[in-house]
C-alpha cells in the first residue's frame, strides 16, 4: 500500500497497553503510515504540541488523561479540533456512547479488535480527507 | 335453674288453692242475706278450713312431686304427683324438658362461640406475628378506605406508626396516589384478580425514595362483595443494588478479559497476515500471546475462586498449617522475579510456633500474591521483607510483607482490596488482574476468619499484613 501513497499521513497511536500500542503501530507502519506513539492522554497532548498528526487512534481507558479527556482537549484548540479520532474500547457496547457523541470521534472499535479493521477505518478516513483537501 | 323455678311455681299454685278456698268462703259471706249470719259464719269457717286443707294437700303433693322431680326421672315424678295434678305436671315437665334442651343448646352454642373466639384470636395473633416478622410491608384496608391492619414494615416503608393507625383513613397515611388508587379500585371491585405494579415511593424525613413492587388482592364476603383489600409491598432497593453490583462486576470483568484478548487476537492476526516479517518481531508476538494467555488464565482462576468463596461453595482443605513453611515456599517461588529486578528478599520469622488451622494452598496464594505485588511495585534494587510472629493475646499468627516500593496514594488505600480496583497511575508499572488483593482478602477474612490490611507511605513503601487465628495445640501436634 505504501507504494501507492504520494503523501504519508501521520498517525498518533495512544494506548497504555504496550502490546496493543506496538501491534497497531506495526500494522500502520507496514501500510506506509508515519506512526508516533503515546502511553496516555497527557503524553499524547505533548506529542501533538510538537506535531499535529493527521489522525489519532486512542484507547478509551488510560491513566492520567483518558480517551474522552484527550478528545475534549483536542476540541478545545482550533489547531486540533478537526483532527479525526478513532477510539478503541474494551468497555463493550454501553460505555462507548459518550465518545460517539464527540464531534471529532470518527469511529469507535471494540476490543478485541482486528488490526485489519483498524487499517481499513484509518485508510477510509485518510482517503476522505485527501479528497476533501 | 328451671327446677328452682318449678318449686316456686308449685308453691304459688298451692298458695293459690288456699286463697281460692278462702275467697269462696268470703264471697259466700258478703253475698248472703242478713238473716242467716250464724250459718254464714259457720259456712265461711268451713270454706276457709276447706281452702286451707286443699292448700295443704296441694302443698304436700307438689312438695312430694318436686322432691321426686329433683331426685328421679321426670316420668316417675309425674307418676308420683296426685292424679288431679298430673296433666299440669306433665305439661310442666314437657316445658321443663324443652327448656332444658334449649339451655343445653345455648350452653353448647356458648362453648362453641368461646372456642371459635379463641381460635380466631389465636389465628389473628399468629397472623400478626407472621406479618410482624415479614420484610414485606402489608396493609389491610376496609371498603371505607380505612386501615384495618398494617405491620411494622409497612409503617417503616410508608412513614407512619403501624401500632397506632387502625381505623385511620388511607388518604392521611399513604402519600403515594398510585398505591391509594390501586387499593380503591380493588375495593370498588374494579379488578377481579390480584394487581401488581411497581411504585417509586417519595423520599420521607426518615428514608430516601424507595422503588417497590406492590401486589393488591381483594378479600370478598359471602356474597362476593369486596370486604377488604390486602396490599403487599416489596422493597426493591436491595435487589436493585445487587443488580447494579452484578452489572458493574460484569462490565469490569469483561473489560479485564477483553484487554489480554485484544493483544492475543491482534498478535495472531499479524502473524497470520505475515506482517511480523522478522524473527525478532515474531518471537515478540509469540511471547505476548504466551504472557497474555497466562494473564487471562489467572484472571479467570481468580474470578472463579472469588465467586466460589462468595457463594460458600469452595472446598477448603483445613489442616494444621505451618506459616513458616508457607513463607519459605512462597519466597522460593518469587525469588527468580526478585533476582531479575535486583531486589533482596528477607524473612524475619520469630522463633515461635506459627501454626494455624487453615488451607495450605490458599494461604500460600495469599503470601505469593502479596510478595508478587511487592516485587512488581518496588523499583529495581529494592528490599522486600516478610515478617512473621504470633500474638498470644489475640490468639493469632501475624504475617507482614514490607517493601521499599512506590507506596499507595492515601485515597486508594481504602479501595485497594475491591474487585478490579487498581491504582490508575500504576497500571503502566505492572500488569495485573485487579483481583489479586480481593482474593487475598476473601481467603484471609472469609475462609480463615482473619484480618487483612495495609499501611503505606507514598514513595516510601507499603506494608501489607494479615492475621490468621492460631491452630489448636492438638492440630499442631498432629501436624508435627
Amino acid at each position: 500500500m505504501s507504494t501507492h501513497m504520494t503523501y504519508q499521513p501521520s498517525i498518533l497511536v495512544v494506548d497504555d497497553e504496550s502490546h496493543i500500542q506496538h501491534v497497531v503501530s506495526l500494522k500502520l507502519r507496514n501500510a506506509g503510515y508515519l506512526v508516533e506513539t503515546a502511553a496516555d492522554g497527557e503524553e499524547a497532548l505533548h506529542a501533538i504540541a510538537a506535531r499535529i498528526p493527521d489522525l489519532i487512534v486512542t484507547d478509551l481507558q488510560m491513566p492520567y488523561l483518558d480517551g474522552i479527556g484527550l478528545c475534549r482537549a483536542l476540541l478545545d484548540s482550533p489547531d486540533t479540533n478537526e483532527v479525526p479520532v478513532i477510539v478503541l474500547t474494551a468497555r463493550g457496547y454501553a460505555l462507548g456512547e459518550e465518545a460517539v457523541e464527540l464531534p471529532n470521534v470518527s469511529a469507535v472499535l471494540s476490543k478485541p479488535f482486528s488490526p485489519r479493521a483498524i487499517l481499513d477505518v484509518v485508510s477510509d478516513i485518510c482517503q476522505i480527507r485527501e479528497k476533501a483537501a | 335453674m328451671f327446677k328452682t323455678l318449678t318449686r316456686s311455681m308449685l308453691t304459688a299454685m298451692a298458695c293459690g288453692g288456699a286463697v281460692a278456698g278462702g275467697a269462696i268462703g268470703l264471697s259466700l259471706v258478703f253475698g248472703a242475706p242478713s238473716g242467716i249470719w250464724p250459718a254464714i259464719a259457720g259456712g265461711t269457717l268451713a270454706a276457709a278450713l276447706l281452702g286451707g286443707l286443699a292448700a295443704t294437700i296441694i302443698m304436700r303433693s307438689t312438695a312430694a312431686f318436686h322432691t321426686r322431680l329433683e331426685s328421679t326421672h321426670t316420668a316417675e315424678a309425674v307418676a308420683a304427683a296426685p292424679r288431679w295434678l298430673r296433666p299440669t305436671a306433665r305439661t310442666l315437665v314437657g316445658c321443663l324438658d324443652r327448656l332444658g334442651a334449649r339451655e343445653e343448646a345455648w350452653r353448647t352454642r356458648e362453648r362453641d362461640l368461646e372456642i371459635r373466639t379463641r381460635v380466631a384470636e389465636a389465628g389473628r395473633e399468629q397472623a400478626e406475628a407472621v406479618l410482624a416478622v415479614m420484610n414485606e410491608a402489608v396493609l389491610v384496608v376496609n371498603p371505607f378506605n380505612e386501615l384495618v391492619m398494617a405491620n411494622d414494615a409497612a409503617g417503616t416503608l410508608l412513614g407512619f406508626d403501624a401500632s397506632n393507625t387502625q381505623g385511620q383513613s388511607l388518604a392521611t397515611l399513604v402519600n403515594d396516589s398510585t398505591l391509594r388508587r390501586i387499593i380503591s379500585e380493588t375495593l370498588e371491585g374494579a379488578c377481579t384478580s390480584t394487581r401488581q405494579a411497581e411504585l417509586m415511593l417519595d423520599a420521607t424525613e426518615h428514608s430516601d425514595a424507595v422503588a417497590c413492587e406492590v401486589m393488591v388482592g381483594c378479600i370478598r364476603d359471602g356474597k362476593g362483595r369486596p370486604s377488604a383489600a390486602v396490599a403487599v409491598l416489596h422493597d426493591l432497593t436491595r435487589e436493585r443494588e445487587i443488580a447494579q453490583m452484578k452489572s458493574e462486576f460484569v462490565s469490569k470483568a469483561s473489560h479485564e478479559l477483553r484487554t489480554p484478548l485484544s493483544s492475543m487476537r491482534a498478535c495472531v492476526e499479524m502473524l497470520v497476515d505475515g506482517e511480523a516479517d522478522d524473527t525478532a518481531t515474531r518471537e515478540e508476538f509469540y511471547s505476548i500471546i504466551q504472557s497474555e494467555t497466562e494473564r487471562l488464565s489467572r484472571l479467570v482462576d481468580n474470578m472463579l475462586n472469588i465467586s466460589r468463596i462468595e457463594a460458600g461453595i469452595i472446598e477448603i482443605d483445613r489442616a494444621a498449617v505451618d506459616l513458616r513453611t508457607i513463607i519459605e515456599q512462597a519466597m522460593r517461588a518469587i525469588e527468580p522475579q526478585a533476582r531479575e529486578r535486583g531486589q533482596t528478599l528477607h524473612v524475619e520469622a520469630a522463633p515461635v510456633d506459627l501454626h494455624v488451622n487453615g488451607d495450605h494452598d490458599m494461604l500460600q496464594q495469599v503470601v505469593v500474591n502479596l510478595l508478587s505485588n511487592a516485587v512488581k511495585y518496588t523499583p529495581e534494587g529494592g528490599r522486600i521483607s516478610v515478617i512473621a510472629d504470633s500474638d498470644n493475646l489475640a490468639r493469632c499468627v501475624h504475617v507482614a510483607v514490607q517493601d521499599t516500593g512506590l507506596g499507595i496514594p492515601p485515597d486508594d488505600v481504602e479501595r485497594i482490596f475491591e474487585k478490579f480496583y487498581r491504582v490508575e497511575n500504576y497500571k503502566r508499572v505492572a500488569k495485573g488482574t485487579g483481583l489479586g488483593l480481593n482474593l487475598c482478602r476473601h481467603i484471609v477474612e472469609t475462609v480463615h476468619g482473619g484480618q487483612i490490611g495495609l499501611e503505606s507511605t507514598l514513595g516510601m513503601g507499603s506494608r501489607f499484613w494479615f492475621t490468621v487465628p492460631m491452630g489448636t495445640v492438638e492440630a499442631a501436634k498432629a501436624a508435627a
